[in-house]
């Protein structure tokens, strides 16, 4: 389970541009459960995966994963049990290392990186059948550099990587909007069955509405910090993108007034 | 033959130099001034124990500690501190200035009296007398053999993964559970190692220590790193240990040219940064293509070809 | 318009490379390569590339514009004292460590010396003069390619240029001559005794410091503490300074020392410096003698005196100096070269030397600003008196 118990958070603070985009904000996800967020931009979806990855640290409240208060603990010791696939592909991937060298490198994760070889030939079957998964011919690239695949392939490797070893939260920040259509369906077909497949908890922050409604068991709507909408289960099934659209251009208007 | 020699033998010598920055600089995207002062610093320690009756490979082993240490209190200034790469390493170079004078006690010490790396009494009972002109490049040879072989299998293991992930994506080391930061400290504590190791080296081979050895010697490693790398770009096979490694041959090669032109002296300089950009401006595969083309090797010419053809395509 | 660009720099790079190359491989071989367009001059087998041989041609070309009027007067007279036409010639290098009037000067008095003593460039000597631009790493590389040529004779000038190239000879049994070395004894090149520790001699720049505080006494009579600065990277200045802190008791006076670490500390050191003495001397410091007009208009604008360590500074401003004539230095050393040239003694039997005498100098100018008048005996043993204060360097 992961909580978010009255979290503030503003930014530059204590400056003239001081911005308060969280006050008092709470949240709860239960375990194996996948939430989708959508938002206008600076509603504070991404801030909320900040928080929840550590590289944001609130100013009041604390931040739970399963009991354990991680409030102030150091940015990577969160990653220990979470990952997060960002919108860039380049950026869940070391571009000057091979597929293979990246893919031991995140099978690691959270263990000691010693002395022992870096890459292990036993396990070349294993990234193969795992890659060939993704039927996007990745299963015979494995000595090229990641820097010489494409958009879409990185992200397929950074999914993969995000998920090889156990973790138990699984954050995706619009991780299909840098792809063209046809590969982000694919990605997004894939993130579906890797959540299901290993129980993740998973938050999805998307621009794409269709996305949030045919996938996962939770839909969030968020502006100015807060969230105005919250369907959970049979709720959110009967949701319509109509809906959804509706309540979306009502907030911009909204946003577009206030300014 | 004397003149291959010598450039051979100061290659070799300044190779660990090259090394370091090939750490920094290419793996750790780090622009490093602590070389300027790790490099006397090696230097320094090398001398002074060698005066204090070391062996001479057990100074060597001691100058790259004391550079690690340097590269670590870089390294930390930059990550614990939050200050800028470039101004924790010149804030290191500027300490290091005093720290070295305190080290070697005065600004030039000779160990002319001293068995070094190269001259001692083992060694010319060992030699037989036509291999003793050869005697630094016989040491330094298998040296720098050895070291390049332990940075590769170095580069190879998992450590050395995230040493190289932590370069060039911080956010991946990051996002395994590891503190990008703290890699960051250990590759600036190995690259500066090296370059101390150097400094040792070349305080063995010249037989003293001058504060002033260091001025330089960052835009020097840099030189041979960006000649090794972007000359012999085309040559997938080597390693790219061994591009830097023949970088500084290459680079000592082009300064021992410049000295046989018999260019007025303030030209120096000028010719060794006008090379440098010369180098980093026009240095792609193409150029070096044309390179091997000119040295009459067919595999360039297909293989340029097939490029242009990918391109075309 | 980009590929031209980078053609150019193409050809650029290829040039230097090639000609590199070239010199290598000529070197390697021991023999010019056939292509080359100019012939080697026969019969000599000093010469052995290619390169060598441009080289050689190009230095006698400058020496033979720049010879005759430096050189010639004494090499007529040289010649008729010592006759020696159908000698082979020799081939000599000098390693300059840095660009620097007081080095100049030595090495423009060390080609007199050799002069005077017969071994004239251009004529029968061939000088290949290199300046490593004090950089230590040009140095070594200047000083192994001088040992891989096996000259006759290595000119050191300053001392990492005299380790560098006694490091590179000693094996190859090239004899190397030094100048303008403060301590050759704490650089390993000789013993207490001034004798070599190994085929290397030449000529120490030490300043004459017990002539310089006698003439500070003779000149400020009140005087009590006198300032130097110096830097700390310099091993001659830190050499100098302690035999300076030494014999200051003497003549009762005490030292008071600034080190500093660039030029740009020296205006805050000075100010610092100038509160606590009576006078300033200076020592042969390469960073402080640069920055002499800075010290000087300091040191004016609180009426404090400042000595010299040699003429060209007395030249600029100080007020006097028993110091160093770097030509005649230079000089001196020539003919030392010249001896082991000519084969009567070979470096490591030849003590290194000092300079004979000091040099009085005193600027009359100066002297005047400060109110301070120098006696009549004292003005009749001063070999040059400057009568302004010059404000660019020589």
């Amino acid at each position: 389970m992961l909580e978010l118990r009255h979290i503030d958070l503003s930014y530059n603070r204590g400056t003239p541009n001081e911005v308060q985009l969280f006050e008092d904000f709470t949240l709860k996800v239960e375990s194996g459960q996948f939430v989708s967020i959508v938002g206008s931009n600076g509603s504070g979806k991404t801030s909320l995966l900040n928080l929840l990855s550590g590289r944001f640290r609130p100013q009041k409240g604390e931040i739970l994963i399963d009991g354990e208060d991680v409030t102030k603990q150091a940015e990577h010791l969160h990653y220990r049990s979470l990952s997060r696939v960002f919108q860039d592909p380049s950026a869940g991937t070391s571009p000057s290392l091979t597929l293979l060298q990246n893919l031991a490198l995140a099978e690691h994760k959270g263990q000691r990186y010693g002395l022992r070889p870096g890459v292990s030939r036993e396990r070349m079957d294993d990234y193969r059948s795992q890659l060939a998964a993704f039927g996007l011919g990745l299963e015979n690239r494995l000595n090229d550099k990641v820097i010489t695949l494409s958009g879409g392939q990185r992200q397929a490797v950074a999914l993969l990587m995000a998920t090889m070893t156990p973790i138990k939260i699984l954050l995706l920040d619009e991780h299909t909007a840098a792809l063209d259509p046809k590969t982000a369906e694919a990605i997004m077909q894939l993130t579906h069955q890797i959540i299901r497949e290993k129980k993740l908890t998973a938050l999805m922050v998307t621009h794409n509405l269709r996305y949030s409604l045919r996938y996962g068991d939770r839909i969030l709507m968020m502006h100015g910090g807060k969230i105005l909408l919250d369907a959970n289960g049979e709720a959110k099934k009967v949701l319509q993108l109509d809906d959804l659209l509706s309540r979306f251009y009502a907030i911009s208007i909204e946003a577009g007034n206030s300014i | 033959m004397e003149i291959l020699l010598g450039i051979l033998e100061q290659g070799l010598t300044y190779a660990f130099l090259a090394l370091g920055l090939y750490f920094a600089y290419i793996i750790l995207d780090f622009p490093d001034l602590t070389v300027d002062g790790s490099f006397p610093l090696g230097a320094a320690v090398s001398v002074s124990l060698s005066l204090a009756g070391l062996p001479p490979l057990l100074t060597l082993v001691a100058a790259a500690l004391a550079g690690a240490a340097a590269g670590l209190c870089t390294g930390l200034i930059h990550v614990k501190l939050r200050v800028k790469d470039l101004l924790a390493g010149l804030i290191m170079q500027t300490a290091l200035y005093t720290v070295n004078l305190m080290i070697a006690g005065r600004s030039n010490v000779p160990i002319f009296d001293r068995d070094t790396l190269f001259q001692n009494t083992r060694m010319d009972a060992f030699l037989p007398p036509s291999l003793q002109p050869l005697r630094v490049l016989i040491m330094m040879l298998p040296l720098v053999i050895l070291i390049k072989l332990a940075c590769d299998a170095f580069l190879s293991t998992q450590a050395g993964f995230l040493l190289k992930a932590a370069g060039d994506k911080p956010s991946l080391v990051c996002s395994l559970a590891h503190d990008p930061g703290m890699v960051k400290v250990g590759g600036l504590a190995l690259a500066n190692a090296l370059v101390a190791l150097s400094g040792a080296c070349v305080a063995q081979e010249q037989r003293f220590f001058e504060i002033s050895m260091g001025t330089g010697a960052m835009l020097m490693g840099l030189a041979s790193v960006i000649l090794g790398l972007k000359l012999l770009e085309s040559f997938g096979r080597l390693r790219e240990t061994t591009k830097v490694i023949l970088g500084s041959v290459i680079y000592k090669a082009v300064i021992a040219f410049a000295i046989t032109l018999g260019l007025p002296p303030n030209a120096l300089k000028l010719l060794t940064a006008l090379t440098f950009l010369v180098i980093l401006v026009a240095g792609n595969g193409q150029m070096a293509a044309h390179f091997r083309r000119l040295f009459g090797l067919s595999k360039t010419c297909t293989e340029s070809k097939t490029q242009k053809e990918a391109k075309d395509a | 318009m980009k590929n031209l660009k980078k053609s150019c720099a193409l050809f650029v790079l290829f040039v230097l490379l090639c000609s590199c190359l070239g010199a290598c491989a000529g070197g390697a071989t021991g023999s010019g390569t056939s292509t080359s367009t100019n012939s080697a001059p026969a019969g000599n087998s000093d010469v052995a590339s290619s390169a060598d041989s441009t080289q050689t041609k190009s230095e006698k070309g400058v020496a033979a514009k720049t010879g005759p009027e430096n050189a010639a007067p004494e090499a007529d007279e040289s010649k008729s004292a010592n006759p020696e036409p159908g000698q082979k010639e020799l081939h000599i290098g000098i390693l300059q460590f840095a660009q620097h009037p007081s080095l100049d000067n030595c090495r423009e008095g060390f080609l007199k010396g050799l002069a005077e003593s017969g071994f004239v460039e251009g004529q029968n000597l061939t000088v290949d003069v290199q300046n490593a631009q004090a950089d230590m790493g040009i140095c070594g590389q200047i000083a192994a390619q001088f040992a891989g040529k096996k000259l006759d004779l290595i000119c050191a000038i300053a001392t990492p240029a005299a380790m560098s190239a006694y490091n590179a000879a000693q094996s190859k049994g090239i004899p190397v001559i030094y100048t303008a070395i403060s301590d050759p004894v704490a650089a390993q090149l000789a013993d207490s005794d001034k004798k070599p520790l190994g085929e290397v001699t030449g000529t120490s720049d030490r300043l004459p410091i017990k002539e310089q505080l006698s003439l500070i006494r003779e000149v400020l009579p009140d005087a009590k503490n006198i300032g130097i600065l110096f830097s700390t990277s310099e091993a001659n200045s830190v050499s100098m300074l302690e035999v300076y802190k030494k014999l200051a008791p003497e003549y009762g006076f005490e030292i008071v020392d600034s080190g500093i670490s660039s030029s740009s500390d020296i205006p805050l050191a000075c100010d610092a410096l100038l509160k606590k003495v009576d006078a300033l001397s200076n020592l042969t410091d390469n960073t402080v003698v640069n920055s002499l007009p800075l010290i000087l208009s300091k040191a004016k604008a609180k009426n404090i005196p400042v000595f010299g360590s040699e003429i060209e500074q007395v030249r600029l401003g100080c007020l006097a100096s028993e110091g160093i004539e770097y030509i005649s230095l230079g000089r001196q050393t020539g003919a030392m070269a010249a001896k082991i040239l000519r084969g009567e003694a070979k470096a490591s039997e030849l003590p290194y030397e000092e300079i004979a005498e000091a040099c009085l100098s005193v600027n009359l100018q100066a002297a005047s600003d400060l109110g301070i008048k120098f006696s009549d005996e004292l003005l009749a043993r001063a070999v040059e008196k400057f009568t302004e204060i010059s404000s660019a360097n020589k």
